[in-house]
């Protein structure tokens, strides 16, 4: 039997920060959703030490741990792997597997992604900490301080607390103009229409890979783009290529943003269209740039 | 062959940035005015990174993202850094 959620992580070398990302993702932290309804899969991307399944046995999670052996140091090929053993109706990727989910994401996504045949669900992006990680990185912020903010809001025991000490990635969190999501839902036969991430993004990291799926998942034919309010990802700091310093965060941006203008010929640019803007705890539409049934479709079900 | 900045033509400058912006904010043609900051349009610090980087592939000089910060209208940006043109600038509006 097929779960109806297949969640896609991607990791290199994140022995400190995947197992808190599985915590938020088990059935005991997310809410709304039981085991047997979503599985998760892990594509490693070339760690040293690459995680495995008997690891994380306690969470209780469907699980299965994949290694990609592509050796591009580029996430885009693990995704896509992960993307292709998927089993669930609906399938998450998860980019970057240092973001923690908030309680209700899973549940947000599952909604919100049943309400349109052809749906973009995008969550957005927060980093652990007062400011954005490449700047407090220079101030300081590291993985003991990030430690530290953890254990002040008793994670994972409350996990919307993850708020309090969180900066969001975009202006006016959901409404505002979207660059990318680091968890974008789509049904699995979109997926397949897409064709995954673009293997073109070979750089560190997958330059502007992601950015690039989410414009690309919108410009499909009679999609809808769904942004999820209330629930996000968090993000803890690892030396990721857009969050370790500001000097790397500008020049991960300048060469992948050139190398999209060649790629795609237009310059990179936000999803600024709004879409529906989808709260699950209300089961409601609030915000709609779209037909009037969609606000009606979501008290209706 | 332009080597910085200074070499271009303010009227080429300010027309490139008029339509550059008009595009990927996907704003009415002839609605941008060129007075107004960049923030007041909505163009945020990734997109400042990002046109610096089209602009610099565009015109083949250097561009710091800094600059549209510290100049941050079309007006005050191109009155800092390009050529003069023999027309003066002034804030109307483009169309």
């Amino acid at each position: 039997m097929h779960p109806d959620l297949s969640l896609v992580v991607v990791c290199y070398e994140m022995a400190r920060e995947l197992p808190r990302t599985l915590i938020s993702l088990s059935p005991a932290y997310q809410r709304g959703v039981s085991s047997g309804n979503y599985e998760v899969i892990v594509v490693d991307n070339g760690s040293a030490e690459p995680p495995e399944a008997k690891q994380f046995a306690d969470l209780g999670l469907t699980l299965r741990v994949l290694r990609c052996s592509s050796g591009s140091p580029s996430p885009v090929i693990a995704l896509n792997e992960g993307l292709a053993a998927a089993r669930g109706n609906v399938v998450g990727a998860w980019i970057d597997g240092a973001r923690l989910a908030s309680p209700g994401l899973l549940h947000a996504a599952t909604m919100a992604a049943s309400l349109h045949p052809r749906p973009i669900v995008a969550t957005t992006n927060y980093q652990l900490g007062f400011q954005r990680q490449h700047l407090s990185a220079a101030e300081g912020y590291d993985r003991e301080r990030e430690d530290e903010l953890l254990r002040s809001i008793g994670w994972p025991g409350d996990g919307y607390r993850l708020f309090e000490v969180a900066t969001p990635e975009m202006k006016d969190p959901p409404f505002g103009p979207m660059l990318e999501s680091n968890a974008l839902f789509m049904p699995k036969s979109l997926w397949n229409e897409l064709g995954g991430y673009d293997p073109a993004f070979t750089e560190p990291g997958g330059g502007m890979a992601n950015p690039d799926t989410l414009a690309r998942a919108c410009a499909l034919p009679a999609t809808q783009l769904i942004r999820v309010t209330g629930e996000g990802t968090f993000h803890q700091i690892h030396g990721g290529m857009t969050t370790s310093s500001a000097a790397l965060a500008l020049r991960t941006l300048d060469q992948g943003s050139r190398f999209y203008l060649r790629l795609r010929g237009q310059p990179l640019k936000p999803v600024r269209k709004l879409g529906w803007v989808f709260d699950a705890s209300k089961n409601a539409i609030l915000s709609s740039d779209g037909p009037s049934e969609a606000v009606m479709g979501a008290g209706g079900r | 062959m332009a080597t910085t900045l200074q070499d271009i033509d303010g009227d080429t400058l300010r027309a490139w940035m008029v339509q550059y912006i008009t595009t990927v904010l996907d704003l009415p043609e002839g609605k941008l005015d060129t007075s107004e900051s960049f923030t007041t349009y909505g163009l945020d610090s990734v997109e400042a990174v990002v046109m610096a980087g089209v602009m610099e592939e565009e015109f083949r000089v250097p561009v710091d993202p800094m600059q549209f910060f510290e100049h941050h209208t079309i007006d005050d940006f191109v009155q800092t850094y390009a050529k003069p043109s023999e027309q003066p600038l002034t804030g109307e509006k483009i169309g």
